[in-house]
């Protein structure tokens, strides 16, 4: 018998393009800030500037990409910021007490992946295995983070080694270090995102019940979703402590609201589920971009907050909005 | 030796007892119907044969053997694979991925290995190619589907597993009848194949279809079991009603019921995505029928006229006063009533007691700042009692009820403050056949006091049995009325199948 039901709707090419691309949005909203960065500022737009941009939002995007794991599953970590601040303040008085040789700067670094990961680890069992709601239980875990990174350190700035910071701010055979960065990160995220872990949180967050019942082992899954957030936690603070030169335990503080900000400016769903790390990385340049274009069209200081939250909102808006044409 | 042997099961939900002694013992290639009113623990026993349910007591056994279920990925590891009735599905996913979620296949130690998941899915789109429709697409998300095609994915889901064993929880609730012939087919290959299988239905042609055996539940308990072969649909709904008294059968046509004349809703033109120029007139005291094969536009055009899907064309008017509702908030306070069939989405407020679930049309119906419970409480009592609806208290969580149940507190939340016009789309899904006889009973009651009724209904012989008029829905027009004699089995398979001729 032949297929009796009503026409197929079918799905239009633009819709498709967005279904299969949803941080598109996101990349239109932020090449139009970069024109206006550029109309504004030329120079901003130049290779110096582009090293600058990415220098100073490294640590942002990776954080942005970090709490996208954790959306995925439809979780969130209100201790990320405060993972970066622990991060840095113990590889800077690691390499303070080791030396600020390579050997000791490596070490420090493996020191603080497992710092990252062992915070993230504990979000994990505290949210999935002992079932505590994620936003009461992470803003609990990044006080008790915070503490700890003020113990480690109660007075900002330690200086970190010239080794550290001349390599993060300096060039490898003339191109900067940061782009070498930014490019094993698009390599990793590539990877990354085909990875079992990367369908199965993004499984879960769409439905903890049917995954569940489907077989998955939902808590683990989950643990492991934080367990990656603590890891790129760190690497975010490698490059705060790159872009600073120094330690500070509450440097991390206000970038946990930023990265939340900039997952749901890349286009993914805060109920889980549903979302890119890309469009995170790019919701976190749009949150650099924004800030420097405030600078750059010479709004008096006492306004800039202001003017920088107004036009966030409007990029919300205007990236929920530019959705919500394409997959009508 | 059965392949697999549940034996004295029980569960409690809290002061619900959902599983009072469940026997069931399938045996390899044999198709076993498992049937039983809503509330009498069929889903509740196939669970925890599938580990998503833990037992208080009782023994599964496999070929024999004891084991301890511990979850669901314990069930697929003894072997057993299970279709939920209100599906597993991760909505944001592509049906490719959503079939191979259970086990991704998997290279290099972490990565999705996309050819083999495309491969293996392919397997499966495949067996129902024929009748998935066009735009059925292995990367399709799952939320872009229709409700028969995202069925058609958990089944697929389902045989996915390859498991020995394998429990379908009400799987053809959403099938049109090619999906339903095509799924028998490959039960058929899979039973030659030797598997073990439980099925679940409320449509009694279906299980003389394909059944085997047949265990019947009532109550939490199992009555008892019987070969296909040796019974008859009366004595099924004998052992699944038990002492109650014998429901009619729902085959006979009522006389046309003398309608007051005045027009309670009339709809003229009315076109949106879906259906087009749809026109009729619904009396006080009518039961108009929709027919015709699934999501030929039914559930669209009466989710139109309550404001809660899009229209572009048209005109709805209420006793001669033309109304144009662009929320359901609008048409209720105008005087609409929506019952739908999916309640998970449209219905029930999951989690929160009964009486939070029927009160909501009365707050907004009577324009209520501060609610006064005990005043109230009466009235949801009354409302509910109606339905004759089983629950424990109206402060007990909505979702201590079976499915029957809770779509009977649905319908109750509508019986307080009358609408004038009652739109019913596919209200019974899923719903039992003493349920059923209750809800048509009261239908009809509302009717003759004067209410103007719309039912859709995805089985014909509940439109036979209930609907005046019915008017016959095909690609989304109306291509057929069906009056009085006119209203024939053959007449309604006719008009909905034109199209395949």
């Amino acid at each position: 018998m032949t297929e009796l039901s009503v026409p197929a709707r079918r799905r239009g090419g633009l819709k498709r393009i967005f279904e299969r691309f949803p941080f598109l949005p996101a990349l239109i909203i932020l090449l139009v800030l970069f024109a206006l960065n550029g109309i504004y500022q030329p120079r901003s737009v130049g290779f110096v500037g582009i090293t600058g941009l990415a220098k100073t939002y490294l640590a942002l995007m990776l954080l942005a990409v970090a709490q996208t794991y954790v959306v995925y599953a439809g979780d969130i970590d209100l201790s990320a910021g405060a993972i970066v601040s622990l991060v840095n303040v113990v590889i800077v008085v690691l390499m303070g007490q080791w030396g600020g040789d390579a050997l000791p700067v490596l070490g420090a670094i493996l020191a603080g992946l497992a710092v990252g990961l062992a915070c993230g680890v504990l979000n994990g069992i505290v949210v999935a295995a002992l079932r505590l709601q994620a936003i009461v239980a992470t803003f609990a875990t990044s006080i008790f983070f915070t503490g700890l990174a003020l113990y480690v350190l109660p007075v900002a700035g330690a200086p970190a080694p010239a080794l550290f910071w001349r390599t993060y701010g300096g060039r490898l055979l003339e191109i900067p270090f940061v782009f070498y960065v930014v490019a094993v990160l698009a390599v990793i995220l590539y990877l990354l995102a085909r990875t079992r872990l990367a369908t199965q949180l993004l499984a879960v967050g769409d439905d903890a019940q049917a995954a569940y019942q489907s077989g998955l082992p939902v808590t683990a899954i989950r643990i492991k979703g934080y367990a990656m957030c603590g890891l790129f936690a760190a690497l975010a603070a490698f490059c705060i402590t790159g872009d600073t030169a120094s330690g500070d335990p509450l440097v991390g503080g206000e970038m946990t609201l930023l990265s939340v900000a900039a997952v749901v400016l890349g286009g993914s769903a805060l109920s889980g589920g549903f979302g890119t790390v890309v469009g995170s990385v790019f919701g976190a340049l749009i949150i650099g971009l924004i800030n420097s274009l405030v600078y750059f069209v010479g709004t008096p200081s006492e306004w800039q907050n202001l003017v920088q939250g107004l036009a966030i909102l409007v990029a919300l808006m205007a990236g929920i909005m530019v959705g919500r044409r394409a997959r009508r | 030796m059965p392949r697999l042997k549940l034996s004295g099961v029980t569960k409690a939900y809290g002061a619900t007892l959902a599983l009072r002694r469940g026997d069931l013992a399938v045996e390899a290639g044999e198709v076993h119907v498992l049937i039983g009113s809503n509330g009498s623990g069929k889903s509740t026993l196939c669970k925890i044969a599938a580990g998503s349910v833990k037992p208080d007591s009782g023994e599964v056994l496999v070929d024999g053997k004891p084991v301890v279920v511990s979850g669901p990925r314990g069930a697929r590891a003894a072997g057993i694979g299970i279709f939920y009735q209100e599906l597993s599905l991760a909505a944001r996913r592509s049906v490719a991925e959503n079939i191979c979620l259970s086990d991704l296949p998997l290279k290099g130690g972490a990565f999705v290995d996309r050819d083999a998941l495309e491969d293996r899915a392919a397997r499966y789109i495949g067996l129902f190619s024929e009748v998935s429709g066009a735009d059925f697409e292995a990367d399709a998300p799952v939320d872009t589907l229709r409700a028969d095609q995202r069925q058609l994915v958990e089944i697929m889901k389902t045989l996915g597993s390859e498991a020995p064993i394998l429990i379908f929880d009400e799987p053809t609730s959403a099938l049109d009848r090619a999906q339903v012939e095509r799924f028998f087919e490959i039960l058929r290959d899979l039973k030659a194949e030797g598997r073990a299988m439980v099925f679940i239905s409320h449509r009694m042609d279906e299980i003389f279809a394909i059944g085997d055996r047949v265990t019947v539940m009532r109550d939490g308990e199992t009555v008892g079991t019987r070969n296909i072969s040796d019974t008859s649909p009366d004595e099924i709904v004998g052992m699944m009603v038990g002492a109650r008294e014998t429901l009619a059968a729902p085959t006979t046509t009522q006389p046309l019921q003398a309608a007051s004349g005045d027009v309670a809703l009339s709809v003229r033109g009315l076109t949106g995505p879906g259906f087009t120029n749809i026109g009729f007139d619904v009396a006080a005291g009518e039961i108009v029928g929709f027919g015709g094969l699934h999501g030929q536009g039914q559930s669209s055009v009466l989710r139109a006229i309550f404001g809660a899907a899009p229209r572009t064309e048209g005109t709805v008017s209420l006793k001669g006063t033309a109304v144009t509702a662009a929320t359901p908030r609008e048409a209720i306070r105008r005087g609409f009533a929506y019952v739908s069939g999916d309640r998970g989405r449209d219905g029930v407020i999951s989690g929160r007691p009964i009486f939070e679930n029927v009160m909501p049309i009365h707050y907004l119906r009577d324009r209520l700042i501060f609610a006064r419970p005990s005043a109230l409480r009466g009235k949801a009592e009354k409302a509910l009692q109606a339905l004759h609806t089983r629950f424990a208290g109206l402060s007990h969580s909505l979702n201590s009820l079976s499915g029957g149940n809770q779509q009977k507190v649905v319908i109750a939340r509508w019986l307080i403050d009358r609408p004038e016009v009652l739109l019913l789309d596919d209200p019974t899904k899923g719903i039992d056949l003493s349920a059923k006889a209750d809800l048509f009973a009261l239908i009809r009651t509302l009717a003759e006091e004067g209410m103007g009724i719309v039912l859709y209904s995805s089985e014909d012989a509940e439109l036979l049995a209930n609907a005046d008029r019915i008017l016959v829905f095909n690609g989304g027009r109306v291509t057929r009325e069906l009056k009085g004699e006119e209203r024939t089995r053959f007449n309604l398979y006719h008009a909905a199948y034109e199209a395949a001729e």
